[in-house]
């Protein structure tokens, strides 16, 4: 059994190698976090174009939802890396070969893609989650349509937005390892380099157990996150005369998709 | 109650994997090799791998009168595949390292080439110093001695390592990097095939024992010496009865056998 | 040579692609009955009077959920394969197990889902009220019982939602199996694109494959969804 557990676990094996490491996960950090900020600023422009009365907007923002969400993320990567490289001469007389060049910005571009196509549907379920009803009533009282999006809509949007914005977060993430394969070497890609090396097993449990810790971080911050702005809904809950209030319909993200 | 049954059966299993292996008589062997690495070993659009060493591996089968299969298998798993018992034999182009043989037991060397530098038609320079490439993007398929060299032999330049043999070629030819590392006959096949006059070989290198080891062997189980010495003598018979000649000629215009 | 020559042509790559699709869509379906079915039976044992048992099912799921799918395949393939070689050596050769890549896969992709799945399943048994189990409980129908005609019937209706965003990531993490060694769609046109140096055309035509397997999977879990549903409103 011992034997077994020094399969599973060679310390060694971090005393060596844990600079590579850490610079692996520095660029997973970086391509995780540089993808999902882009694309949380794209999502919300493309959910607004999805619900554009504009017939051809809103046609155009469905098949690139339903594309990016209906494909698989590694057939994306491929088809932006290599593709690009196949029309680099089209790419370079528009001026954009030194940005598909690199592996780093194929990457987060294709990621950016498709993590933006994934909350601008998480932001509409949570802009249409917030009843028509309290649109008219703030408009009734007289505020501006700033104020109504400003202090009426958006603070319940996020609030309900807010798991499933985690849980993408966290499936990007997990989707990152998928960058080793154009040749970036970020968490996945070291400790392949690594385990081609030594060819010790233990570091394929120890590259687990690092992104086990991310997600599970990020789950259990959300969690507080949540906790902490939603204790007026838990009051309201509890309370049952306001519970009309807490809006909180289950999401599609629950799980993370 | 159900702990102790969970437990008493992880005992049973913990007792039985430490139980030795049984030697066994060989009737089929299952071949593992990476098919990314035309001529030796590539898939076809009927999804077949071919090449030098399906033909040469078949060979070998016949002789020893094996049944062999072929298996497809990423480079990066090629050896923990072949530990995990997925495969008997890996038959893919392997170089005998130090590093490799702590693993696995190598056959015989039966063939050697030379490693080259590839680059763009465009560069018109053969300067393949460090200097001159410091900077540079420098490719190959990682996990091989191509990528062992390029890190030990120019640390100042960017290495790229990629899964498969093939897909440096192909980044090569689109301009994302400079230099690819590989073999001479990969390097001369993929410059025939893709016409368009993308790259040349600028130079060959020198095969260091330390870095290339002696040749390209088949790779076993360290357990799995029978088998090896099976290899090793169908290897030898081979060569003497012409087989290899034959099988080579088919492939190449130059020896490789590299004695 | 055209696109229309590279696909179709007498050395084309549309059979091999279709080959490939085949492959990904076996692999999904196989998928189905031990990831789904694994994931009820974790949900079940999450709920087992056993402390140890709900310790490990629990650390089973945060884990296989918590990492990259692409890593739990890996770690699966080969650390199972190398288990089942120590314990079938340990038998004799009469025993000898052997995971062709496919079957690998299947185990692989199902140990995934069926971490992901348990989740759902948990909802969907809490969804039941209490109230069923008692008065079935209350008319003298054994525990199992109790399961298999009360709760069960109705799980189904209940996870079909989540199930179904399950399916849809199970057919688009197929494609991971293509970074080991299984001859899949994905895999079909890497092998294609990097023979014929057109990969614009050969993930293209891919990408459209899994689009419609999407669009049809969306559209039957719609219908599916509300047949489930008659007499719910």
């Amino acid at each position: 059994m011992g034997d077994f557990l020094g399969f599973l676990f060679n310390i060694d094996m971090l005393a060596t190698w844990w600079p590579r490491i850490l610079g692996g996960l520095q660029i997973t950090v970086e391509t995780v976090l540089l993808s999902c900020s882009l694309g949380f600023l794209l999502s919300y422009p493309i959910c607004l174009a999805r619900q554009s009365k504009s017939q051809l907007l809103s046609k155009l923002m469905l098949s690139y939802i339903t594309f990016f969400r209906g494909t698989p993320l590694l057939c994306q990567l491929y088809l932006v890396y290599y593709g690009a490289g196949e029309i680099r001469p089209f790419l370079t007389s528009i001026g954009l070969w030194w940005f598909f060049r690199e592996s780093f910005f194929c990457a987060v571009f294709s990621f950016t893609l498709n993590t933006a196509a994934y909350q601008a549907e998480i932001l509409r379920g949570a802009l249409t989650s917030v009843s028509r009803g309290q649109t008219e009533a703030a408009r009734s009282m007289g505020l501006s349509p700033y104020r109504i999006a400003r202090h009426v809509i958006w603070p319940q949007a996020l609030l309900v937005a807010l798991r499933p914005l985690g849980n993408e977060l966290i499936s990007i993430i997990k989707a990152s390892a998928l960058t080793a394969i154009v040749t970036l070497p970020d968490l996945m890609g070291v400790t392949r380099i690594i385990f081609a090396r030594t060819f010790d097993f233990s570091i394929y449990l120890y590259c687990a157990l690092i992104y086990l810790a991310m997600t599970e971080g990020i789950r259990r911050l959300w969690n507080v996150i949540e906790r902490a702005l939603s204790k007026h809904l838990a009051l309201a809950r509890g309370g049952g005369a306001f519970s009309a209030v807490a809006v909180m319909p289950p999401n599609e993200g629950a799980i993370d998709a | 109650m159900k702990i102790a049954r969970v437990l008493s059966a992880i005992g049973l299993a913990t007792a039985l994997v430490g139980t030795a292996a049984q030697a066994k008589e060989w009737k089929t062997v299952r071949i593992g090799m990476d098919a990314t690495y035309a001529p030796f070993e590539s898939v076809n659009e009927k999804g077949e791998i071919v090449g030098f060493e399906v033909d040469y591996a078949k060979a070998l089968c016949a002789k020893m009168k094996l049944t062999c299969t072929f298996q497809n298998q990423d480079w990066d798993g090629v050896i923990p595949a072949l530990l995990a018992s997925k495969f008997d034999v890996i038959f893919s182009s392997m170089n005998e390292t130090p590093a490799r043989a702590q693993k696995v037991a190598f056959s015989d060397v039966y063939y050697a080439t030379a490693p080259v530098i590839m680059g763009p038609v465009a560069n018109k320079s053969d300067d393949v110093s460090p200097a001159a490439l410091k900077g540079k993007a420098v490719g190959s398929q990682s996990s091989t001695t191509f990528a062992n060299y390029i890190q030990k032999t120019y640390p100042d330049s960017t290495y790229k390592g990629y899964p498969g043999a093939d897909e440096p070629n192909l980044d090569l030819a689109s301009g994302r990097l400079d230099y690819v590392v590989t073999d001479i006959l990969v390097a001369e096949t993929f410059i025939e095939k893709s016409g368009n006059g993308c790259c040349r070989i600028i130079t060959e290198i020198k095969r260091t024992p330390d870095i290339f080891g002696p040749g390209v062997g088949a790779a076993f189980r360290p357990d799995d010496t029978d088998l090896r010495d099976m290899f090793n003598k169908a290897i030898k018979e081979l060569d003497d009865d012409g087989t290899y000649k034959k099988i080579e000629a088919g492939y190449f215009k130059m020896d490789i056998r590299g004695k | 040579m055209t696109w229309f020559d590279l696909l179709f042509g007498a050395h084309g790559w549309a059979p091999l692609l279709l080959r490939g699709a085949l492959t990904t869509a076996l692999l999904a379906i196989a998928v189905v009955p031990f990831g789904f079915g694994g994931g009820l039976l974790l949900a079940l044992l999450k709920s087992a009077p056993s402390r140890l048992v709900r310790v490990l099912c629990e650390g089973y799921t945060t884990f296989f959920r918590g990492i990259p799918d692409l890593l739990a395949l890996f770690i699966v393939y080969f650390g199972l394969q190398a288990l089942i070689d120590k314990l079938s050596h340990a038998f004799g050769d009469e025993l000898h197990l052997e995971l062709n890549a496919f079957v690998a896969g299947v185990i692989a992709l199902s140990v995934v889902v069926a971490a992901y799945s348990s989740e759902v399943w948990i909802s969907a048994l809490k969804a039941i009220p209490p109230g069923q189990i008692e008065a079935a409980r209350a008319l003298g129908l054994d525990r199992r019982r109790v399961f298999m005609q009360v709760v069960l019937p109705q799980l189904g209706r209940v996870a079909l939602p989540g199930l179904g965003n399950i399916w849809t990531i199970l057919v688009k993490d197929t494609s991971l199996v293509s970074t080991l060694a299984v001859m899949d769609l994905l895999r079909a046109a890497s092998e294609a694109s990097k023979a014929t140096a057109r990969p614009l055309l050969f993930y293209t035509v891919a990408a459209a494959v899994y689009l419609v397997v999407s669009v049809l999977s969306g559209i039957t879990q719609e219908y599916l969804e509300r047949r489930a549903n008659r007499g719910y409103v």
